[in-house]
């Protein structure tokens, strides 16, 4: 108990390290974005601008310019993305209104079962995809068997069936960030606008449209970025000719030093072209605050039986395509020898136990390494939140546009940049630090330290000042007024950023992909390594894992965190 | 005399040291073993536990055994990136010409096993090119036979009218349009190897045309070699191109119903292993050699869609085991030792022009397609 006369003085005098503190904390988190994440990918800037004797050159870009199928795969690759921003948009945007503004039975187990398609795990939820719509999946072998259909109808392989599985994973993006600005949208300037006559198109065009630009954009930003970035997808569909594609292929070959170069050169064209496109959204993407605070209370029309029956129908439909892929690694999960039937003929549990009992090693490491990540997170984020809503640092700019940047960055590109930048020996200790497995921890956090520092920064706007401001009035220090005002208030966003760090970690499969070493694999680094053994069936069984594990984390943010989820992504 | 007393005591001195020397060679292995390897973890596994179990049994060690696994081309580039300071003890797999090359790099000891193992395997086998088992140098020695051939679905060529596969003529077949599934040179060794057999074959005006021809009839190039047997077992595609005969075993023992053949000609590879220089574990990687080439060692091959190193075994068990649906797998062979080998690649050849014909390969196949599905 601190008497009151005490308190007063050290309003007045503050002692020297209460000034120090926060300036070592700001020194501190400025230090780990510096070293993990401006200084690799520095390195990979500095590996495309030279040759292997270490000059600098503009001959690999050079090279990546005048080479036709380098400018095809670069121009298929923005194709592909804007075309899955224009299908997503359609399926999002159509989807986001009918949630917000009608009423209709089941509507909340479609607002939720709308966020499921962006839990697809890496790889093998393509795979899922091609189980059912393959050459030799469930829908061919059905038309195959009872109507005569003579050769496959091809769904997927190919820049079409790419197109089709990013957009039934990637919907949910816009949905979410469209039903969040939606939500923000004050019904009193609406009602505005039709007390002088503006109704219908008029009114969403003038009112209501402008209101959600700023999420849509966020929303669609991040879907072109998402499948500008994937390898994954395009691989399995037999699709090279895109950027992703050629950077993953071109680094995971080794043999070959020119390739190699033309791997990194192309993961720094990449970076050099996300930076590009935030650039171009920045007004909309910046973590700031664009709109209203408050989520309004939105009204909701009911809708008339006969309109009801089509839109659960449809959505019904939409969310059946949408979760192909996880029928399909739920079949191969449990299937075994499935081949030309339309289920698998036998089933086991063979590959659970492989997962599980032989090599535990996948899930004890997926969450031993998101649960560190997640404690770098909120010990970077929330204070990274807090500079940013609460004071006016020089630097603060940068730091949002820092935290905006690993966003769009894609993570092979963050991979090869920690080989190249931290396959060096510390001084001191002898050792590399790629070849310990903090590594592993640490890249996640750096990847997924936005969704921390958005869901606390939200929060934090929430919390009014004055209520701070009246706190320090009466005495409370600065780290006090934290402690008792500001964190009880934002704990929520912080659990929610904190629970969408960790199970985007446990999702990861980029970065970690290129960091892993013998014994630190993760679930889908695991996903990976069967995929690449040619066990199929495993890689499911892991998939099937990492389904149950998101799919639970997902209810437990949606019941936090309801509709304001839009925020994490924006 | 005092001259004599030292001569004596440095005498002594140096027997003292080369005993206890002796001492630590004979002490047991260390206990743990890292590989890197390309070879696929249905071998690997199998591999190491029989290992790990030898080393219980013979010196009583718990041995923790684990392997990173990476197609040749990523395995050979991170050795190379180690420079020395290897994260594992082992390399095992892929095109003898890469242990050549990391020899050259001095990234590979010598492997010294016993006399009597190294003897047993021949130096070569195959005419009228002799495909080399073992380095003369020591570097590298053979572990298993592998050749890469076809492999194909037969409920699904039957449902194409196709009949069973023979030759490489066979998948030029208009009927199979669409239905090959293959890897690029550029990214999988065997893939490679087996384009070099078909430009060596016909020469290279006529080997390319071939291989375009082949790319028209292709309905998919994989990301990796090991996706071709799957997507064929999976009934994706009716025919692999240039596969492993383990990995389509592995298919076939994973329960589905696809045929393996090796055509004339096709590649042969004895799965080179190499002690790496600088290892941390090098006892255990010099037993692990030691042991797989073994009777029990070569059992875990032979019972995996491989083949003996060595002609003194051959695959064969009793009626139903997994060796003997290896034989009846691969059309009836026991031993790449019982019929003469016809082997025509030549890796000096082939080592030359590896960017080459790798870069033919994008330019006149990869880049072109589209247009080669129409052409053809």
């Amino acid at each position: 108990m601190t008497p009151p006369e005490g308190r007063a003085a050290v309003l007045l005098q503050p002692r020297p390290w209460a000034k120090a503190l926060p300036a070592l904390g700001v020194a501190l988190i400025w230090a780990f974005l510096l070293v993990f994440l401006v200084y690799p990918l520095l390195r990979l800037f500095y590996d495309a601008f030279t040759d292997d004797a270490g000059r600098v050159t503009l001959l690999n870009f050079y090279e990546f310019f005048t080479d036709r199928f380098y400018l095809r795969s670069l121009w298929n690759s923005v194709l592909l993305g804007v075309g899955t921003v224009v299908a997503t948009s359609v399926l999002g945007v159509g989807i986001a209104f009918l949630l917000v503004r009608y009423d209709f039975w089941g509507r909340s187990l479609f607002s939720y079962l709308t966020l499921i398609p962006i839990i697809s795990p890496p790889l093998v939820g393509v795979l899922g995809f091609t189980f059912i719509m393959g050459r030799a999946g469930t829908v061919n072998v059905f038309l195959m068997d009872y109507f005569d259909l003579l050769t496959p109808i091809n769904f997927v392989y190919g820049i079409h069936g790419v197109l089709l599985v990013e957009t039934l994973h990637l919907f949910p993006m816009i949905t979410l960030n469209v039903v969040d600005a939606l939500g923000k949208v004050d019904p009193s300037l609406e009602e505005a606008a039709e007390s002088v006559g503006a109704r219908g198109w008029r009114k969403t065009w003038t009112i209501t449209l402008p209101l959600t630009t700023p999420g849509y954009i966020a929303g669609a930003l991040l879907v072109f970025i998402w499948t500008f970035a994937d390898f994954a997808t395009p691989l399995i569909l037999g699709v090279h000719d895109l950027l992703a594609s050629q950077a993953y292929l071109n680094i995971v070959q080794f043999v070959d030093r020119r390739l190699f170069r033309m791997g990194i050169v192309i993961s720094a064209l990449m970076v050099l072209l996300a930076v590009l496109f935030l650039i171009a959204a920045k007004q909309y993407v910046a973590i700031k605050d664009y709109s209203s605070l408050a989520y309004s209370k939105v009204e909701r029309r009911r809708l008339s039986p006969v309109k009801q029956i089509l839109v659960v129908a449809g959505l019904s439909f939409v969310m059946l395509l949408s979760f192909i892929p996880y029928i399909g690694v739920t079949l191969a999960a449990f299937g075994r020898g499935w081949s030309l039937t339309l289920v698998p003929l036998q089933y086991t549990l063979q590959y659970f136990e492989r997962v599980i009992v032989e090599t535990p090693k996948y899930i004890l490491n997926s969450f031993l390494y998101s649960g560190i990540a997640v404690g770098l997170c909120i010990l970077v984020g929330v204070p990274i939140a807090w500079m940013l809503a609460r004071t006016r640092l020089r630097g603060n700019a940068a730091l949002d546009a820092l935290n905006t940047l690993i966003l769009a960055i894609p993570g092979t590109a963050i991979g090869i940049a920690y080989i190249r930048a931290f396959h060096v020996e510390i001084p001191g200790l002898g050792v590399a630090l790629t070849s310990v497995w903090i590594i592993m921890p640490l890249v996640l956090a750096v990847r997924r330290l936005p969704y921390t520092v958005r869901g606390s920064y939200a929060s934090l706007l929430l919390v009014h000042t004055s209520m701070e401001e009246a706190a320090a009035n009466v005495g409370a220090t600065g780290f006090r007024t934290f402690r008792d005002i500001t964190l009880p208030l934002i704990w929520k966003g912080v659990l929610v950023g904190g629970l969408f760090s960790f199970m985007t970690s446990l999702q990861e499969a980029s970065a970690t992909l290129f960091l892993s070493l013998g014994g630190w694999e993760m679930m889908t680094v695991g996903i990976f390594n069967f995929y690449i053994a040619g066990s199929a069936n495993e890689a499911a069984a892991l998939g099937f894992i990492l389904i149950v594990v998101a799919a639970a984390s997902l209810i437990v943010i949606n019941k936090v965190a309801g509709t304001r989820m839009g925020g994490m992504f924006g | 005399m005092k001259r004599t007393t030292l001569t004596a005591a440095a005498l002594v001195l140096v027997a003292l040291l080369g005993g206890v020397g002796l001492a630590r060679a004979q002490a047991p292995i260390e206990d743990e073993l890292v590989l890197q390897t390309p070879v696929s973890k249905f071998i690997v596994d199998a591999a190491l536990k029989a290992f790990a179990q030898h080393a219980k049994e013979k010196w009583n060690v718990n041995l923790k055994t684990s392997a990173l696994h990476a197609g040749t081309p990523v395995s050979y580039g991170r050795i190379v990136e180690w420079k020395g300071k290897p994260e594992v003890d082992i390399f095992w797999g892929g095109e003898s010409a890469l242990f050549d090359k990391l020899a050259q790099q001095k990234l590979l000891v010598k492997v010294e096993i016993s006399k009597a193992a190294w003897d047993a395997i021949p130096a070569s086998i195959g005419k009228p090119k002799p495909v080399p088992l073992k380095d003369p140098n020591g570097f590298w020695v053979g572990t298993a036979l592998e050749p890469y051939g076809l492999v194909y679905h037969p409920r699904l060529l039957k449902r194409l009218g196709v009949a069973e596969l023979k030759e490489w003529e066979d998948v030029l077949n208009p009927k199979l349009k669409g239905n090959i599934a293959q890897c690029a040179p550029t990214r999988s060794s065997s893939s490679h190897a087996t384009y070099e057999i078909i430009l060596q074959e016909k020469g290279d005006a006529k080997g390319w045309e071939w291989l375009q021809r082949l790319a028209a009839n292709s309905g998919i190039f994989t990301a990796r070699s090991r996706d071709v047997p799957s997507v064929v077992a999976k009934g994706e595609f009716a025919v692999g191109f240039a596969v492993p005969s383990y990995m389509a075993f592995e298919e076939k023992l994973a329960g589905f119903d696809i045929k393996f053949v090796a055509p004339k000609n096709a590649f042969v590879t004895p799965e080179p292993m190499g002690i790496l220089a600088g290892a941390k574990h090098p006892k255990a990687a010099r037993a692990f050699v030691e042991f797989l080439l073994t009777e029990q060692g070569q059992r875990v091959f032979m019972e995996r869609g491989l083949f003996p190193i060595t002609p003194k075994y051959k695959v064969q068990g009793p009626p139903g085991s997994t060796a003997e649906l290896a034989v009846e797998f691969t059309g009836g062979v026991r031993s790449y030792f019982d019929a003469p080998v016809s082997n025509i690649y030549d890796d000096d050849i082939a080592q030359k022009r590896y960017k080459e014909v790798n870069e033919q390969y994008r330019k006149d196949i990869e880049a072109v397609w589209g247009d080669l599905k129409k052409k053809y």
